[in-house]
């Protein structure tokens, strides 16, 4: 029991990162139909932004990790700028800024590897290496940080979504996007600030995991993938799906690298095996939205 | 920005002068998988043709460097050969990855141009190809795993386990490190793989605890993947020893595992107490104003044996230059105190099988040498 123990406050932790990428996926998906496979190379940017500003420049935690977040959102909002809304703007199919974003995988990445070198870059921890320890239960100070910050995000985008105006203008653009502009809502600055608010988040978990996994140019992918598979687990219908998706993902991750009588290469397969089973039995995810 | 100048001179000499140069190709990967290990190497074989252009260059001409960069891309590093070649290189360095430098010797074979790896381990680029214009001096894979086992054997050690990550390179030092180990007697407690993305190794380093043995070996080559395997290690408050492949002969562990590798010992080609070695580093201080990393030592290496093929033979010519360099003798950089590259009759592996040394991490830093060669 120890070990698992020693495990639960860990996986939750890598849960609420894979929930934050899934919520990146989220807020672009509800009120645009789009689905961004660039929320892995936002969390890349995160991360890469804790190195400059946290590592190079040793600023204070809060005031470097606010600045990362800033610039994050700059960049989500650019790429809906400059690569999403000329789509839209020609009435260009669903499937045209998705493409377009699939490409900006690609700009994102090799834009990273031009300016640093290949080498992982450390990111420094938010309270240093220590552990917390709740009885049986403990984990390391960046664990327990990641997964206070990640229920304060959750939180405040429900909130902001079941009690704002500004909330309901966003789900009134995801249920009917004509409708939403015929009743006065502003359909661009709300797209706009969606992709800004997904890269915030995404950047976000990318930014958390970094101290872990090093800022790497290459670290995008694997995230995206989870990221997508927590939404999947979890469904879109839902805030919170996403972050029921990703602590189910990556329990079931660490659990079975653990336990399952298996070599541990195979597995890695787990992420793929549930993504599998819930599309196939279950492709709405484990929460419906509202009706 | 003084290598930048030393490069520029190498770059742009004047039309004179390039006329009456020795052009040295270089074929390296600025941008691919192979950057991290490149670079460096790059580095020392620009600091090392400037140096003998201070001296006069090679037989009264200066050297002048041709770099071309192949991304790690086989077909590319092929056609860069061909590129080299035409514009006049006489010989080829490539400090890319492996199966780039095998494919660049199907076009130095067809054109009986001398190539020289000065870096890359693959076992295998001597013994595909019979090709007399191609030589390796970088250490094998297979004398790095069996140097770190002769070390091991001297620990006595019964019970291991054994870790890496699932990259292609990752699995194969692992599978020599498992063929070693159960050769050598010792028994593989447990054998776990961390897949690179992953977010924490912790449940490997759980099951591993869970076995109970008396050392560690990890044969992963993806730095990040390593990193997160000492950082549960540290969180688990493990005690046995770890002992590495040379990926933590990089330069980088000692920026990005801060307070995660005191101790742990790894296969290194460099010995930091070695004469030459002093004097390499004081030299290139000076003249960069920072401290090479045992990478660079691995180019500096390269570029001075072409040089010394060069004198040996006398004259600018391919063929004269093949036999030169299949008889030279010469004391570098790499390599345990008082090594020497040669290469056998018939062999063209030039680096002494027991010339490896195993190091340890002392705090931060690459530290001393605790064992050399494989006896």
């Amino acid at each position: 029991m120890q070990d698992f123990f020693e495990l639960a406050v860990g996986a939750a932790a890598s849960g609420c990162v894979y929930g934050l990428i899934g919520l990146g996926y989220l807020l672009v998906l509800r009120p645009t139909g789009i689905i961004n496979f660039a929320v892995g190379e936002w969390a890349m940017l995160g991360a890469f932004g804790g190195f400059v500003l946290l590592t190079q420049y040793e600023w204070p935690y809060p005031l470097g990790m606010a600045a990362a977040l800033a610039a994050t959102f700059l960049i989500g909002w650019t790429t809906e700028r400059v690569v999403v809304r000329p789509l839209v703007a020609k009435s260009a199919p669903l499937l045209a800024p998705i493409l377009a974003l699939l490409g900006m995988v690609v700009v994102y990445r090799e834009t990273i590897s031009a300016i640093f070198p290949p080498d992982p870059m450390p990111v420094p921890y938010a309270f240093g290496m220590g552990r917390l320890e709740f009885g049986a239960i403990g984990g390391t100070y960046q664990s327990c940080f990641i997964i206070g910050v990640t229920l304060a995000v959750f939180i405040g985008v429900w909130l902001f979504f079941e009690r704002t105006v500004a909330g309901k203008a966003f789900e009134a653009v995801s249920l009917h996007r004509r409708a939403a502009a015929l009743m006065g809502i502003n359909l661009s600055r709300v797209t706009a600030l969606s992709f800004g608010a997904g890269a915030v988040v995404a950047g976000l978990g990318g930014l958390l995991v970094a101290p872990n996994t090093s800022a790497h140019y290459l670290m995008g992918v694997p995230l995206a993938i989870q990221g997508f598979t927590a939404l999947v687990i979890g469904g879109v219908g839902r805030v919170e799906g996403a972050l029921l998706g990703g602590l189910l993902l990556a329990l079931a991750e660490q659990l079975t690298v653990r336990y399952a009588p298996i070599p541990s290469g195979y597995a890695q397969g787990m992420p793929l095996v549930l993504l599998m089973i819930f599309l196939l039995l279950r492709p709405t995810g484990l929460l419906r939205a509202r009706a | 920005m003084k290598l930048a100048a030393m490069l520029a001179a190498a770059l742009f000499a004047t039309a004179a002068q390039a006329q009456d140069s020795i052009k040295i190709g270089v074929i390296t990967d600025r941008v691919g998988v192979s950057k991290p290990y490149a670079e460096p190497a790059t580095e020392g074989i620009i600091f090392g043709a400037s140096e003998l252009n201070k001296k006069g260059g090679v037989l009264g001409r200066k050297i002048e460097l041709l770099i071309e960069d192949d991304q790690s891309k086989p077909d590319v590093s092929a056609a860069l050969a061909r590129k080299l070649i035409d514009q006049g290189a006489v010989f080829i360095l490539s400090v890319s990855l492996s199966p780039a430098t095998q494919q660049q010797q199907t076009v130095t074979m067809e054109a009986k141009t001398p190539q020289m790896t000065p870096m890359n381990s693959a076992d295998y680029l001597t013994t595909q190809l019979d090709n007399p214009y191609f030589w390796q001096t970088g250490p094998l894979g297979s004398v790095q795993i069996a140097t770190l086992l002769a070390h091991a054997k001297t620990k006595n050690l019964k019970r291991v386990a054994l870790i890496t990550d699932n990259s292609e390179l990752g699995q194969a030092i692992n599978k020599a490190f498992r063929a070693g180990l159960e050769k050598s007697g010792i028994q593989i407690v447990e054998e776990e793989v961390v897949s690179n993305g992953s977010t924490t190794a912790t449940p490997q380093m759980q099951k591993i605890r869970g076995a109970n043995p008396e050392a560690l070996f990890v044969a992963g080559v993806v730095t990040a993947t390593n990193v997160l395997i000492f950082k549960s290690y540290r969180e688990l408050g493990l005690k046995f020893p770890i002992h590495a492949s040379y990926n933590l002969s990089v330069p980088i562990y000692q920026t990005v595992a801060k307070g995660l590798v005191n101790g742990i010992t790894f296969v290194d080609a460099y010995d930091p107490d070695k004469p030459e070695v002093k004097a390499f580093e004081a030299a290139y201080r000076k003249e960069t104003g920072h401290a090479p990393a045992n990478l660079h030592g691995y180019g500096y290496d390269g570029i001075m044996l072409v040089a010394e093929a060069i004198k040996k033979a006398g004259a600018v010519d391919k063929g004269k230059i093949r036999a030169a360099m299949q008889s030279i003798t010469y004391a570098g950089v790499m390599g345990a105190k008082g090594m020497k590259y040669s290469f056998a009759p018939g062999k063209r592996t030039g680096f002494d099988p027991n010339g490896m040394v195993v190091r340890v991490y002392e705090g931060d830093r690459q530290g001393r040498v605790i064992y050399v060669g494989q006896k």
